[in-house]
């Protein structure tokens, strides 16, 4: 990695983003709204240990797992359905856990569905659009082995473009 | 100037340069319209003395506000992604290798902490779930300062770098022989996991989240909103509350006997209804959205007294301001307040009656205001007391 180089732009740019930051910081700890301004920050180093810690590396040892695992011919499409399905499962996980449905007994409205069955319904959807794509891919693999060889010239040296 | 090597440990060959800047320039727009709808959010809240909120158009906080939400949802695969991509440097060495770099790593933290903490405590906050003890709001406003001021130093030092990998030619096919060409084809074809099927998976993964849950406010997709807290068609009367009648204690003084709408503040008469003298006045009929700023809303047909009817019996100002109290004893949200466009807009009611049904107690029974573009945290319900100021 050569080392970064820094332009005009970055000079610019800090002074800018040093006043956006520090206005966000003495609002945050200013504002009777908050609270608990100590508390914030806490949970900014959590979220940022949470995912530099837990989660990035979850991905990294799933992902490797993942690729050792499976055949090349049906990684691309597991691989991307399994991407999709972890984004779903982070979205819908507080409705399948009840968490907020808990606190308002009394209000139906919030959370109304059976989420497990809701959240296994989009995942099948994102699995079977996986399958169609794994179907797609290996027909189009079969057709071009079949195909035979059709160039005529094999490969010269670099051909100019002129 | 030394070197900067990452750990041989991360073998993914997507995780190069253009990849991070394509996912690095959506971020930098998805932030940026999360930022600006959420800063116009606040400031309707929380007016100051410059900001004026119009009444018209009526459904334009309904879009300000599900841009806001759904954009939000949208990032979560966004940053992850982006996250992963970069992984590796958090661990190079060395850590910098000029003051420059020095400053631009440090700033890497508010950036990366503030986007992970706006997107969780975002999330939660539409599913109604505060597992923290600070206030939702300001903390998730002040740190949106914080995160967009991270971004604008990371913009200006990856602009040279960004800029270069997004145009960056590529070898043009011409001047490649025959047998690259075939290895390149070959390759594409078998590497089972390239940039372009990485980068297309990550979008899909947005489509989907907005799929799944975009029907909360877009009411035509309702039926696709599985992962959605909210659906716009489902709650007391067809549509959903955020805070029933018992969770704010107005059961008993809402369904009393004793209820009465009083107006009054600089008036030249105050007023008092009882809630049979507010529906032999004359009655006005709007189809208003409910959005609210948790990310869902629905359009409802409403039926009630004019406030400004109100505001001319009383004999106030041509110019008035109005506070609208509710019968709720404790919580920020007890009052709100309409601006002198909203005061005067025709559409703007105290509703005693929602598609031909009287207004149930969840819904506000026996008076709530409903009036056009206003999030629903300042629809206020139960209301009591217009204070004309």
């Amino acid at each position: 990695m050569s080392p970064p180089r820094y332009g005009r732009a970055f000079w610019i740019a800090l002074p800018i983003g040093a006043a956006l930051m520090a206005f966000g910081a003495v609002g945050l700890i200013g504002d009777s709204g908050v609270g608990a301004g100590a508390e914030v920050g806490g949970w900014l180093v959590g979220a940022d240990v949470a995912h530099d810690f837990v989660l990035a590396p979850l991905a990294c040892l799933v992902g490797a797992a993942v690729a050792r695992a499976l055949p090349r011919w049906c990684r691309a499409p597991v691989q991307a359905a399994l991407l999709t399905s972890a984004v779903l499962i982070i979205v819908v996980f507080p409705a399948v856990r009840g968490f907020g449905r808990d606190q308002v007994p009394d209000n139906p409205s919030v959370q109304p569905l059976d989420y497990t069955t809701a959240t296994l319904t989009a995942l099948a959807v994102v699995w079977a659009a996986a399958g169609v794509w794994l179907v797609v891919r290996l027909a189009t693999a079969v057709r071009e082995r079949r195909r035979p060889p059709t160039r005529a010239t094999p490969g010269g040296p670099p051909t100019s473009p002129h | 100037m030394r070197e900067q090597t990452t750990p041989r440990i991360f073998t993914s060959d997507l995780r190069d340069e253009r990849t991070a800047a394509l996912l690095g320039v959506a971020l930098g727009v998805t932030f940026t319209v999360c930022f600006v709808t959420g800063v116009l959010s606040h400031l309707i809240q929380d007016p100051p003395s410059w900001f004026q909120w119009p009444s018209r158009p009526a459904g334009l906080y309904r879009v300000t506000q599900g841009v806001h939400v759904a954009t939000g949802l949208a990032s979560i695969p966004l940053l992850l992604a982006k996250l992963w991509v970069v992984f590796p440097k958090l661990f190079a060495w060395p850590p910098f290798t000029s003051v420059a770099h020095l400053v631009e790593r440090l700033t890497i933290f508010p950036l990366v902490a503030g986007g992970v903490f706006e997107l969780f405590t975002g999330l939660a906050d539409t599913h109604l779930w505060y597992p923290w003890p600070f206030g939702f709001r300001a903390a998730h406003y002040w740190v949106a300062w914080i995160t967009i001021g991270a971004l604008v130093v990371h913009l200006g030092a990856k602009w040279a770098s960004t800029r270069a990998a997004l145009f960056a030619r590529e070898t043009p096919d011409a001047y490649l022989s025959d047998a690259q060409r075939r290895s390149d084809t070959h390759r594409r074809r078998e590497s089972a996991f390239d940039r372009r099927t990485f980068l297309a998976t990550v979008f899909a993964a947005a489509g989907a989240v907005t799929v799944f849950t975009v029907g909360q406010t877009v009411s035509p997709l309702r039926k696709l909103a599985l992962l959605a807290p909210r659906r716009p068609d489902t709650g007391p009367q067809g549509f959903p509350v955020n805070r029933t009648a018992a969770t704010a204690g107005v059961v008993e003084s809402a369904r009393s006997p004793e209820y009465r709408l009083r107006v009054d503040g600089k008036v030249r008469r105050k007023l008092v209804f009882t809630r049979d003298e507010l529906v032999a006045m004359p009655q006005h009929e709007a189809t208003l959205p409910i959005s609210c700023v948790e990310g869902w809303s629905t359009t409802q047909r409403w039926r009630g007294v004019r406030v400004r009817d109100l505001l001319d019996r009383a004999g106030a100002d041509s110019a008035a301001e109005v506070r609208v109290q509710s019968l709720q004893r404790r919580r920020a949200y007890r009052f709100s307040d309409l601006n002198h466009w909203h005061a005067h807009d025709p559409d703007t009611l105290l509703a005693l009656e929602v598609n031909g049904e009287p207004l149930g107690v969840d819904h506000g029974y026996p008076l709530r205001l409903i009036g056009p573009n206003r999030p629903g945290v300042m629809q206020t319900k139960w209301v009591t007391r217009l204070v004309v100021r």
